[in-house]
C-alpha cells in the first residue's frame, strides 16, 4: 500500500497488522503509541508513592487499583505499538530507561503532596480521557482496541480524582488553600498537556491525514476547558490569572498561548528538565532491580520453545 | 512469546478475542491474561493460544459464500404463506445475514476497484 492509498482509506480502525503499510505510517504510529504507552508507565510511577501516602484505607485501595490499571494500559499500548513491527516492547522499555523515550509533559514534574493527586487524577486524566475517547476511532486497529479497554477503566480514575478534589475543597481551610496552591502550580502544565497550537505542532498534519489522530490539539484543549473550567470553579478553585483564557461569545474558551512557558515545555519534550531525569532514573532503577526476573523468564521461554520444536520434528 | 486471549463473559457464551499478552509459557499466559483481561470485565472463562498457532483467511484471499447467485439456499426464496414461528425466525436470520454479506461484498468491490 502506498501513502496515497493510506490517506484515501484512512478511516476508523481501517488498518491492522495484516496490511502491508508504508514505513512512514508505521513510524508515525509507533512514535504516537510508544509516547502514549510511556506516559501510562511514567504516570503510574509518579502516583505509586501515594499508595503509601494515602490518608485513608479507601484511598489506599483505590490508588493502588489505579496504579495497577495504568501499568496495564502501558502493557496494552506497547502491544499495540509492537504490532507495527518496528520495535519490540523490550526495546521501548529500554529506550524509556535510557532517557530516549518521550512521554507527557505533566509526568516530568515531581509530585510531593497528597493535595497534588487530583491535579493528575482529575485534571490530567480528565484531559487524557478526552483525547483517548477520540482515539477509539484511530486508523490503527490494535490502538483503537486498546483505547476501548483504557476508556472503560479510566472513568474510575477521573471520578476518584474528582472525589479527592471534592474532599479537599470541603475540608479544612488549610487543605483548601494548599489545594488552590497546587492547582495554580499545575494549571499551566495541564493546559500544555494538549501541546502547542496545531500550526506549531510538528507531527500533527501527517498523523491526521493517515487517520491516526482524530482531533487536533486546539479542538481538544477547547473541549477540555469547556468541561473542566466550570468543574474547577464548582469545587471552589480559582482559575489563575495566567495564562489568560478568553471566553468567546459562544461559550468556548481560548488560551493566550504566549502566557505559557514554551521553553520549559520543549526542554521537557527533550527529557532535559530536572524532573525528567528524576522520574526517568527512578523508573530505570525499578527496571534494573527486576532484570533478573526478565532473564529467568526469557531462559524459561527458550527452554519451553526448544521443547515444542523437538516435538514438532518427531 | 505472544498469546492471544479469548474471554467468555458468562457460561454458555462464546469465547471472544479480547487482546493478547507476552508470556514465556501457557501457565503464565493464563496468569497474565487473568490480571490483564479478566480483572475488571465480567469473566467466566479465559482461553489463551500462541499467536503463531492461529490461522487466518480473510476477504483478500477468499470469496466467502461464493460469487454466484445462491438464492436457492435462502429460506426467503420459498415464501408461500406464514411459516411456523421458529421457521420465520430462521428466515429472518438468513435475510439479515445475506443483507450484511452483500454490504461487505459491495465495500470490498469498491475498495478493490480503486
Amino acid at each position: 500500500m502506498d501513502i496515497e492509498e493510506v490517506k484515501r482509506r484512512a478511516g476508523p480502525r481501517e488498518f491492522s497488522p495484516k496490511d502491508d503499510l508504508p514505513e512512514d505510517y508505521r513510524k508515525a504510529a509507533t512514535r504516537m503509541i510508544q509516547f502514549h504507552a510511556n506516559s501510562e508507565i511514567m504516570g503510574a510511577y509518579l502516583e505509586r508513592p501515594f499508595i503509601r501516602e494515602a490518608p485513608s484505607l479507601d484511598r489506599k485501595l483505590a490508588t493502588s487499583a489505579k496504579v495497577q490499571d495504568e501499568i496495564g494500559h502501558g502493557q496494552l499500548l506497547y502491544r499495540a505499538a509492537e504490532s507495527l513491527g518496528l520495535k519490540t516492547r523490550d526495546e521501548m522499555l529500554d529506550e524509556l530507561a535510557a532517557g530516549e523515550g518521550k512521554f507527557l509533559n505533566c509526568f516530568h514534574y515531581p509530585m510531593n503532596d497528597w493535595v497534588e493527586t487530583p491535579m493528575i487524577a482529575f485534571f490530567v486524566d480528565g484531559a487524557a480521557m478526552r483525547r483517548q475517547a477520540t482515539l477509539k476511532r484511530t486508523s490503527w486497529e490494535p490502538y483503537a482496541h486498546a483505547m476501548d479497554k483504557v476508556c472503560f477503566e479510566e472513568g474510575f480514575h477521573v471520578k476518584h480524582g474528582e472525589a479527592i478534589l471534592h474532599e479537599l475543597m470541603t475540608g479544612s481551610k488549610a487543605e483548601q488553600e494548599a489545594t488552590q496552591e497546587a492547582f495554580e502550580e499545575w494549571w499551566p502544565r495541564i493546559i500544555q498537556f494538549f501541546g502547542p497550537t496545531n500550526e506549531k505542532s510538528t507531527h500533527h498534519g501527517f498523523a491526521s491525514e493517515v487517520g491516526l489522530k482524530q482531533m487536533g490539539n486546539d479542538e481538544l484543549r477547547n473541549a477540555f476547558l469547556n468541561a473542566y473550567i466550570p468543574k474547577a470553579e464548582k469545587y471552589g478553585l480559582e482559575i489563575p490569572d495566567e495564562p489568560r483564557i478568553r471566553e468567546n461569545d459562544d461559550g468556548t474558551y481560548e488560551v493566550v498561548e504566549d502566557d505559557l512557558d514554551w521553553d520549559e515545555f520543549f526542554t521537557i519534550a527533550k527529557n532535559d528538565y530536572d524532573g525528567s531525569h528524576e522520574q526517568i532514573n527512578g523508573r530505570k532503577a525499578a527496571q534494573d532491580a527486576v532484570e533478573w526476573v526478565r532473564e529467568v523468564m526469557d531462559e524459561h521461554e527458550q527452554r519451553a520453545m526448544g521443547g515444542t520444536q523437538q516435538q514438532a520434528a518427531d | 512469546m505472544i498469546w492471544e486471549v479469548f474471554r467468555q463473559e458468562d457460561a454458555g457464551d462464546y469465547h471472544e478475542h479480547c487482546g493478547n499478552v507476552h508470556a514465556p509459557d501457557r501457565e503464565m499466559a493464563l496468569m497474565f491474561a487473568e490480571v490483564q483481561h479478566a480483572r475488571r470485565k465480567p469473566t467466566n472463562s479465559l482461553w489463551v493460544a500462541p499467536k503463531d498457532e492461529i490461522g487466518e483467511v480473510d476477504t483478500e484471499d477468499a470469496k466467502f459464500g461464493g460469487t454466484t447467485d445462491k438464492s436457492y439456499r435462502w429460506a426467503s426464496t420459498y415464501d408461500f404463506e406464514a411459516a411456523a414461528s421458529e421457521v420465520e425466525e430462521s428466515t429472518n436470520e438468513q435475510v439479515e445475514a445475506e443483507r450484511r454479506r452483500k454490504v461487505q461484498q459491495d465495500k470490498q468491490e469498491a475498495q478493490g476497484g480503486d
